[in-house]
């Protein structure tokens, strides 16, 4: 008896542990990555939740071939909700709940500054997708974060170029004395931006003849509208977010301020459709400052099998919203997290040893992406430690784009122009200087 | 030296008053006769806006059937969240009814993002151009501020000249002695709700003129309505009307002489000094 009994107890002993052994083997492999963007709240609208449908859809062709080095990406997307303390509370659960390997998305500064140098704190890794701002990194050090987007010292210094170069053969006059005007949301998005803006401007020697920030929750712009009235602006360089720049536009229209090109600088200025829906013709003619929207670039520029990618991101955002405009911050969503899992991830793995925040830095580190190498055009380098803006590519350019008859056009650099730009103004728009 | 542009945005302040004082009207109304707080008052608006929207935009309803739906829609949100929300808490301490209005608000900002998404949406009019020697002015700001001026005249004349009008009143001033009179508090609860959600529409009909609507709208303005209504004192409607007009001022004159962001740093400054001085709000006996 106490035999069979041993027996029974040795069988059942075998069962379980063949049992344990097959569930863990059936286990996939699988990376977790904590995905945080404001699917609710302004910044929803103003580019954020295009950028998570970018994101998502990178992931989910990446699992369709098979993952990375035969991990599956797990992907946990958390809403910010357009919060920073949210942002904030979401990245913590992520790494201490949900242990995820590392976060990634972020679109708005306001966010990515304090959720940076939390991150980084903790030694976790953190991959920065849309958030511009420069001072995310600027003398920061930062160690475990790395950001690929162009930033926003890059924003503010395309404009003025472009200004400065169009001057003389558009404007009719001498750089000195067109008056550009700079306004901003004042978070740390806006306010770089505007940094950037009034260096380049003024080192370019252009007269800045108002450089002014505002709350882009502010439920009132008429007092900035008569203040731009009185310094007449030929130019007028705008960052915001919305609904900031919707009521700028209709207060501006309704309070008589024209001018010969208004320049936006990504975030509610990316969104051609949006921008069509509730101004139509009027949105004709905006300027707006980014990284380029992928779908706008030439294929044959690009690395080969690039355009294809490209082509499948469009297909599937468009599948996914019925939109007619694919917007930059899609690309930029997509793209970021297609560098990440297509030339960062895979060497952590291979060459580190596995996707721990070390690993992930050294193949950050490493990364040397030439020009043309990825599907916005631009290569990847990021800056050493010790730079003052370590951990930022240093390959990223952004374009000006311009908006006409509802499509978007590429007018600077003159390399990548699609379009002669249209400024001033002619003479029949709403907004044109008189 | 006389200095058109001060003009002007001395002007537009006093237009913005109006679409501040058109919002607060609502709020101290039900205030100061069910002594409860609507925090989740903007959303409120919100649901009004979204209406308009919705109706004009996509059924091809006229303007103004379509507001005047939105006006009696709120009004109905007003009667409902009174109902459902408020009563269950009216003799609990006031933390309560913050707390629950304030779920409200939450539940709102939630539910439009569900039924309508993060979009901006806005009825793509275009209002006329006010020009006057050489100060433009805003047309749907022009009619805001006529319909406030219309509106707390109606509201006082309802108070003032009607039997309920006056039980509303009566039951602002003594609530326990009231039901020995013969007045109906639930009735009085449930028509100042009406009239308070009514009042909300109305702003939602003008505030749609000049805002894209989102479900976040409410961020914009909830916090400085509640603050209008306290620096007029909570409950005191003709201090609430006036106030508005001050802090429009302080805004737009405030942030026309300095950076923009100095006219609500001054405006919120003025607000802190008055708590102090007159924490029964300005206009308080």
């Amino acid at each position: 008896m106490v035999g069979d009994r041993c027996l029974r107890r040795g069988v059942l002993a075998a069962f379980g542990a063949v049992a344990l052994a097959t569930s863990a083997l059936a286990q996939p492999r699988e990376i977790k990555i904590g995905v945080i963007y404001d699917y609710t709240g302004p910044f929803a609208a103003g580019g954020s939740l295009a950028a998570a449908i970018g994101t998502k859809h990178a992931i989910e062709m990446i699992n369709e071939r098979g993952g990375v080095e035969g991990y599956r990406i797990n992907a946990i997307y958390a809403d910010a909700q357009s919060r920073t303390e949210v942002a904030i509370n979401e990245a913590t659960r992520l790494l201490e709940q949900e242990r995820v390997d590392l976060i990634m998305g972020v679109f708005s500064s306001a966010h990515c500054v304090p959720m940076a140098q939390r991150v980084n704190q903790q030694r976790r890794f953190m991959w920065a997708n849309v958030c511009v701002a420069s001072s995310v990194f600027k003398d920061r050090n930062l160690e475990y974060v790395f950001r690929a987007q162009v930033h926003s010292d890059q924003f503010g210094e395309a404009s003025c170029t472009f200004v400065h170069e169009v001057a003389q053969e558009k404007l009719g006059r001498q750089p000195r004395d067109v008056r550009v005007a700079i306004i901003y949301e004042d978070g740390p998005y806006g306010a770089g931006v505007a940094a950037g803006n009034e260096a380049k401007c003024k080192e370019l020697g252009m007269n800045v003849v108002l450089k002014e920030g505002y709350a882009a929750t502010a439920p009132d712009l008429s007092s900035l509208v008569t203040k731009l009235r009185r310094e007449r602006p030929d130019v007028i360089l705008h960052t915001g977010y919305n609904p900031d720049i919707t009521l700028f536009l209709r207060q501006s229209r309704e309070l008589g301020l024209r001018w010969r090109a208004l320049i936006g600088h990504g975030a509610g200025y990316g969104q051609i459709d949006r921008l069509v829906a509730g101004f139509g013709r009027d949105a004709d003619y905006i300027f707006n400052v980014d990284p380029v929207a992928a779908q706008l670039l030439n294929p044959a520029s690009l690395a080969p099998g690039l355009g294809d990618v490209t082509a499948e991101m469009v297909r599937r955002y468009k599948a996914e919203t019925n939109a007619q405009e694919v917007p930059p911050h899609t690309s930029m969503g997509f793209n970021q997290t297609w560098i990440f899992l297509t030339d960062v991830l895979p060497r952590a793995i291979r060459n580190h040893g596995g996707f721990d925040p070390e690993a992930l830095r050294k193949a950050s580190l490493e990364t040397d992406i030439p020009e043309g190498g990825t599907i916005q055009g631009y290569g990847v380098r990021f800056n050493p430690p010790g730079h003052p803006m370590a951990g930022q590519n240093a390959r990223s350019t952004p374009v000006v784009m311009q908006y006409i008859g509802g499509e978007t056009k590429i007018v600077w650099p003159r390399a990548l122009r699609t379009v002669d730009p249209v400024i001033p103004l002619p003479a029949n728009h709403p907004y044109a200087a008189r | 030296m006389f200095d058109i542009f001060l003009l002007e945005a001395v002007i537009n302040g006093v237009l913005l008053g109006g679409v501040l004082a058109l919002l607060a009207l609502g709020l101290n109304l039900v205030f100061g006769v069910i002594d409860v707080v609507w925090i989740c008052y903007a959303e409120l608006v919100m649901v009004g806006m979204y209406t308009i929207w919705w109706l004009f935009v996509h059924y091809g309803v006229p303007l103004p059937i379509a507001i005047a739906a939105a006006i009696a829609l709120v009004s109905l949100c007003g009667v409902a969240l009174h109902q459902l929300v408020i009563r269950p808490v009216l003799g609990t301490p006031p933390i309560n009814q913050l707390l629950v209005t304030g779920g409200v608000l939450f539940f709102m900002q939630a539910a439009a993002t569900l039924a309508f998404g993060v979009e901006f949406r806005n009825l793509g009019l275009r209002m006329p151009i006010v020009e006057v020697s050489d100060m433009f002015f805003s047309f749907a700001r022009i009619l805001a501020f006529g319909t406030a001026l219309v509106g707390v005249l109606v509201l006082w004349l309802f108070l003032t000249r009607t039997y309920l009008g006056t039980a509303i009143r009566a039951i602002s001033q003594d609530r326990e002695i009231m039901p020995l009179m013969g007045v109906d508090p639930r009735k009085i609860y449930l028509t100042t709700s009406a009239i308070g959600g009514g009042m909300a529409g109305v702003a939602a009909s003008l505030l749609a003129l000049q805002y894209d609507v989102h479900p976040a709208i409410g961020l914009s303005f909830g916090p400085i309505t509640f603050m209008i209504c306290v620096l007029g004192g909570l409950g005191n409607m003709a201090g609430g009307f006036i106030a508005a007009f001050v802090f429009a001022q302080f805004i737009s004159v405030g942030g026309f002489y300095f950076q923009i962001e100095w006219g609500y740093v001054l405006a919120f400054a003025f607000f802190i000094v008055m708590m102090f001085v007159k924490p029964q709000g300005l206009f308080s006996r």
